[in-house]
């Protein structure tokens, strides 16, 4: 749903002068599945081993009674991420200037909590306007 | 509709235990366990913040290809959206 809404404001970011790329652990084929599915415009990134996610600390291991619970859903993680390690990284949605300094943080431990689009676009107005000064969150 | 409204509306049918979701209650209930075990973590505050310094990165897109984030930031600026996966 996220990805969803993020493609309709791809323009408008693009507007920007700015790129959007999503990262998921999962291998290259269910990302390829969810780039066709969704028809994004935008780039889906696989990352093995959850290794830029841990760079930005997003990663987390599931307990036990989680991980049971989602394979009885059929979310074989293991299968998906290509590790048996059953780790995800928490929904987070970042701005990174090109100092690569980050401009805007939103990082969720509830899955179910999504910033707007257009909380984005309002923060890459403000670092359009201000490039140099850290926007006000 | 907001993409908030748009998940709170999900949620509330996955939880409802109605058709075709039928969630148990017991799964909803480990389920929020685990949130809630996640957020009292404190890992999100760990997390990097606005005003850090966003690591490098070059991971393979959907096709295979290579992407660099070094690449993309000297085309102007990288919104990153991390998710889960397809389920």
């Amino acid at each position: 749903m996220e990805l969803e809404a993020l493609q309709s404001a791809l323009p408008d970011i693009q507007h920007f002068g700015a790129n959007l790329v999503a990262i998921t652990p999962e291998l290259e084929k269910y990302g390829r599945s969810v780039h066709r599915r969704l028809n994004l415009g935008f780039d889906v990134l696989t990352d093995r081993g959850l290794q830029v996610a841990s760079q930005f600390a997003l990663v987390f291991v599931l307990p036990d009674y989680l991980k049971t619970l989602y394979l009885s859903f059929g979310t074989k993680l293991d299968e998906f991420n290509g590790e048996d390690a059953f780790r995800l990284p928490m929904p987070a949605r970042y701005i990174v200037d090109q100092h690569r300094v980050i401009r805007s943080a939103d990082v969720s431990p509830d899955y179910t909590i999504r910033p707007e689009p257009s909380e984005t676009l309002r923060a890459l107005q403000e670092l359009a306007a201000a490039p140099g000064k850290p926007a006000s969150h | 509709m907001t993409l908030q409204q748009k998940l709170d509306d999900f949620k509330a049918k996955f939880e409802s235990g109605a058709p075709p979701f039928n969630t148990p209650k017991a799964s909803i209930e480990l389920m929020h366990r685990a949130t809630s075990e996640l957020r009292q973590s404190g890992l999100a505050e760990r997390a990097l913040k606005s005003g850090g310094h966003a690591p490098a990165f070059t991971l393979n897109n959907q096709d295979g290809n290579a992407i660099s984030s070094v690449e993309l930031l000297a085309k102007g600026p990288l919104v990153i959206t991390f998710f889960r996966g397809h389920w």
